[in-house]
């Protein structure tokens, strides 16, 4: 059964409604679990299907939405048993009617929620819905419903598992809230993104809100949805104390005639609803001829919860990448993620509306470090991302955990590149980046490039990627040794705009290698190259005078209607919050105890020109900081005070070791420490906090981040030789985790001390648990990491 | 539901400023935090009421399986034949917040924490609020939550299944108990027909008591 198939045969199609409302109504106590009803109440399902059939439902549900290992892991009894079970109920009554009627094999939410604000792994959450989906396909359901999900990540690993275990038709529908969002930030389009591109069958909405409140989404989904929308509204608003929902059978059916009139092609019901509800709904739309839409979409990427359509110039930041680049080479080496979303940070709030990954340097395991940068970036911004690795292997890895719909940079006109990365484009929806060469290299001639283009874009056809996905880089050549080439950039941008009606991006900054003032140079090639068509500029948005080429671009082409954007970016100079005393009075010392990174940063580049490193730190910073450490002690600042004196230590050390690397000298490091938040405690503020303190005494922080296994504890105290561990926990559940995590650095006999901190640990408690030290806050962790390490 | 402003004084005390502050720096920080956690809240709560009964082993919620384990459920909601439980959270984009600030922007990190600690008790009292104009009794307790005195925080997972907290609110619970998203709040409230004992509230029956800096230094939460 295919559901374009089915809507083509039978016009539009009628879903079933709740069940749980049935369940309970027939004396299901709350809380309990209603799918171990498929083993125990047979006939009463059976019952309710039956019902819902003879209402006309052309495809019911059997009763498995919460039938996972999470939720059923207290009950005794296995996923495979209840589902398959449910599944069996549902085909009988289905059998019994003797109607052309469809089984849906209906999945929930897990009921935990994903990394990164949860701690439930994409891989765990793919392996728990595989288990769902094996069971449901071998009892014989013939489609895949997922529904009432609010988390984009979530809906990904589960059509993952639904498109590698089984070949049924898929149905997505997420929950969203007034606002047009789910609880987890998700639009509507990002959800049409993700499902077209894994190519699911049916995408919509269902349960939170009645059909009336529901419309702006449905709206949404008719009009942004190439493929067919499924809709299922609650029986309105409940009343938070009674329950009741607040519109009634008839009600409801003339709705879904407003809503069959927006193009909708599968109608049902969620919360609330009964087999009335589905009969006057069925009576009303059922089989109404379905007219799929043709839908034009310019090239459209997201993430879970920030859609950007390529429809006016917008800008990839280029930063994260370690090409020519030492400290982000040393950050790689040395796991240093935080390094990494601190540029992707500082590029977002410049003006970056797309960031591109590349984490690729020859001695580390690219594949793990572009998987960790792909999930903690997206945990700390919401711009889509462009993946950017030259290994296919690497690529896949980063598109299946990616979460939304990104770009891949890149693919080009050579056999073996077009074999390889078009493929993983295609399974998994993303957009692609398109080089103008081949096994040749860079041909000179606009004409030439651009009929690299045109192949690539005839192969990604084939394979069906729509051309809406496609972006052209004809690629920027150094003017400094090919000046010639520039006009041919700019011709072949032009050329392939306008024949090919695509997308077009180059890498801009490369323009000026080897000549003085790049940034002139930079500035004027990505003017012109706006101007000849280009979208997708790939520039440094840190640098002021390059975001504000496309900002002014996009006012003085009337793409920023009414200089919005423009003057919400300069009309307002931002207000410095406390006055700043003239810079020739300013101290290093005084800028460590006002917060004034700026200028401590500029002191110390002034100071690094006739002092040696070692001593600025050992005899200016450190003391500095050991004096709002005092004043911390004594209540005479506060913590965040503290912190703010940190955070310009930190941009002195930065300052420091940007020069140290520059002169190939050491860096400088007073040793190494492993810090964690132990195993099931995601609140890791305390650890940061001890992070940002142990930093800025000069120690290097192996940060583990939270919720850390054991073994990763004692694999990288191992690996690091370090002479500290660190560990945190903040509940009193998770301090188990921390006793067994101490317990296996002392069963590996690792020769170091550990030191452990958090909310709810005593003194004595550590030492039950056999720490080292007991740290009460940040400042002590320091005072114990002189004591062991010097 | 939008929140009033945010309490800066219970921020403020979290923080270890009890008298509150006029330290210029510390108060633009205020400023700016209390911007970004408004913009970032999406405050919710949830609660229904249920009927209860004493068992040997706690407090059985009727009409579910569930029982509030221990003494201390049992002495808090003496003489009460109904519970209001509730839930409330301040959403994931605060959470999103703060792992954003944590990298750029620690110190802001640390306020914006103190100040959603605040926030969602505010978003527990407005709740109670609308409770009581629609819930009629005659006395009631305090807000009690699991991990007090001897009460296990493990009844938080069943407690949330009850109230449908992941469909209707997006609230869920880890295994190790934690809530996420993390700025978020399960709590019981007794109602009786009769009277309640109120005196028990304070630090007797919290389970930090041992370890609080509040108390070691003379002060007290405010629970």
């Amino acid at each position: 059964m295919e559901i374009k198939t089915l809507l083509e045969q039978r016009g539009l199609l009628i879903f079933d409604g709740a069940m749980g409302t049935q369940l309970q109504a027939k004396g299901l106590k709350t809380g309990e679990t209603p799918e171990l009803l498929n083993l125990t109440a047979k006939e009463l399902l059976k019952e309710i299907h039956r019902s819902y059939i003879d209402a006309g439902a052309d495809i019911i549900s059997a009763n498995t939405f919460g039938a996972n290992s999470y939720k059923l892991s207290h009950s005794g009894k296995s996923v495979d048993e209840v589902i398959t079970a449910g599944i069996i109920n549902c085909k009988e009554a289905i059998k019994e009617s003797g109607k052309d009627v469809f089984c849906a094999l209906d999945i929930g939410p897990i009921g935990q929620l994903l990394e990164p604000t949860g701690s439930l792994k994409f891989e765990e959450a793919y392996d728990i819905f595989k288990e769902e989906i094996v069971a449901g396909y071998k009892a014989g359901a013939d489609v895949v419903l997922f529904e009432t999900m609010t988390d984009l990540y979530e809906l990904k690993a589960a059509i993952l598992a639904a498109k590698e275990n089984c070949d049924l038709p898929i149905i997505c529908s997420m929950t969203f809230e007034e606002n047009g969002r789910t609880f987890t930030g998700c639009p509507a389009e990002a959800e049409i993104l993700l499902c077209e591109g894994l190519g699911v069958s049916a995408v919509g909405v269902n349960c939170s809100l009645g059909p009336k409140e529901l419309m702006p989404i449905i709206k949404t989904l008719c009009e942004k949805s190439k493929i067919p929308v499924i809709v299922m509204p609650n029986a309105g608003l409940p009343d938070p104390a009674t329950g009741e929902y607040s519109i009634d059978a008839e009600e409801f059916s003339d709705y879904a005639v407003e809503i069959a009139d927006l193009g909708a092609g599968i109608i049902g019901g969620c919360c609330g609803t009964t087999p009335e509800f589905i009969r006057r709904t069925a009576k009303k739309v059922k089989g109404r001829k379905y007219e799929p839409k043709k839908i034009e979409r310019v090239c459209t990427i997201c993430s879970g919860t920030n859609v950007v359509e390529v429809s006016q110039p917008r800008i990839i930041g280029e930063r994260i990448n370690p090409t020519g680049k030492k400290l982000f080479k040393q950050a790689l080496i040395n796991d240093d993620i935080d390094y990494i979303l601190g540029q992707a940070i500082e590029q977002v709030g410049a003006g970056a509306d797309i960031l591109d990954v590349n984490v690729g340097l020859p001695d580390i395991d690219e594949k793990a470090m572009m998987i960790k940068a792909v999930k903690s970036i997206q945990g700390v911004t919401n711009v889509p991302l462009q993946i950017d690795s030259t290994i296919p292997e690497v690529l896949e890895a980063a598109l299946r955990v990616y979460n939304g719909k990104p770009m891949v940079n890149s693919v080009n006109g050579e056999e073996e590149s077009l074999k390889n990365v078009l493929p993983l484009v295609k399974k998994y929806g993303a957009a692609v980046v398109g080089l103008t060469l081949d096994k040749d290299g860079i041909p000179p001639k606009a004409e030439q490039r651009v009929a690299i283009a045109e192949k690539i874009i005839k192969r990604c056809e084939e394979i069906g990627i729509p051309k809406e996905d496609i972006a052209i880089d004809c690629l920027t050549l150094t003017a400094s040794a090919e000046q010639l080439a520039v006009n041919e950039t700019l011709k072949a941008v032009r050329a392939v705009k306008e024949r090919f009606g695509v997308r077009t991006v180059l890498g801009v900054s490369n323009i000026s290698f080897g000549l003085p003032n790049r940034e002139l140079l930079n500035h004027i090639f990505l003017t012109m190259a706006l101007e000849n068509g280009l979208d997708l500029p790939i520039i440094n948005p840190n640098v002021a005078s390059m975001t504000g080429a496309v900002r002014a671009f996009k006012l003085l082409k009337a793409i920023d209607v009414n200089s919005v954007e423009y003057i919400a970016a300069y009309g307002s100079d931002t207000p410095t919050t406390v006055a700043k005393p003239k810079s020739s009075e300013v101290t290093l010392e005084y800028a460590i105890d006002n917060g004034l990174k700026a200028e401590a940063a500029k002191i110390t580049e002034q100071l690094l020109i006739d002092t040696d490193p070692m001593a600025i730190i050992n005899e200016r910073l450190i003391p500095a900081l050991d004096k709002t450490g005092t004043l911390f002690e004594q209540g005479k600042i506060f913590l965040p005070q503290l912190i703010l004196s940190a955070g310009v230590a930190q941009s002195c050390f930065d300052v420091i070791k940007a020069h140290l690397a520059k002169n190939n000298s050491e860096t400088v490091s007073k040793g190494k420490i492993v810090l964690a938040t132990v195993k099931g405690d995601v609140h890791d503020i305390g650890k940061n906090i001890v992070k940002v303190l142990l930093e800025n005494y000069g120690y290097t922080v192996i940060d583990l981040g939270k919720d850390v296994e054991y073994q990763a504890v004692v694999d990288a105290a191992r690996k690091h030789e370090v002479k500290l561990v660190g560990l945190s926990a903040l509940m009193t559940t998770t301090l188990k985790s921390m006793e067994e995590t101490i317990k296996l650095i002392h069963d590996n006999g690792l020769p170091c001390k550990v030191v452990v901190g958090g909310a709810v640990l005593t003194p004595e408690y550590a030492e039950k648990i056999g720490a080292d030290f007991y740290a009460k806050d940040a400042k002590e962790t320091v005072d114990i990491a002189k004591k062991v390490i010097g | 539901m939008i929140l009033q402003p945010i309490d800066r004084n219970e921020a403020l005390r979290y923080l270890g400023c009890k008298d509150g502050t006029d330290n210029e720096q510390m108060l633009a920080m205020l400023d700016f935090c209390e911007k970004q956690l408004l913009k970032a809240a999406s405050p919710k709560y949830l609660y229904a009421v249920y009927p209860i009964s004493f068992t040997d082993d706690g407090v059985r919620i009727s009409d579910s399986n569930i029982i509030l384990k221990g003494n201390s459920a049992a002495a808090h909601l003496k003489n009460c034949d109904r519970i209001v439980l509730m839930c409330a959270t301040l959403g994931q984009g605060v959470d999103v917040l703060l792992r954003h600030l944590q990298v750029s922007d620690m110190a802001s990190a640390v306020i914006v924490d103190s100040l959603a600690g605040a926030a969602i008790e505010q978003v527990c009292n407005r709740a109670e609020t609308e409770i009581f104009e629609k819930v009629h009794s005659n006395s009631r307790t305090w807000r009690y939550s699991p991990g007090y005195g001897d009460l296990p925080l493990d009844i938080q997972f069943d407690l949330l299944t009850l109230l449908q907290a992941q469909k209707r609110i997006g609230l869920t619970v880890m295994n190790s108990n934690m809530m996420v998203p993390t700025k978020s709040v399960t709590a019981f409230i007794g109602l009786s027909e009769g009277e309640v004992d109120q005196s028990t509230r304070g630090c007797e029956s919290c389970n930090m008591k041992d370890r609080c800096k509040f108390r070691k230094s003379g002060g007290h939460c405010g629970n």
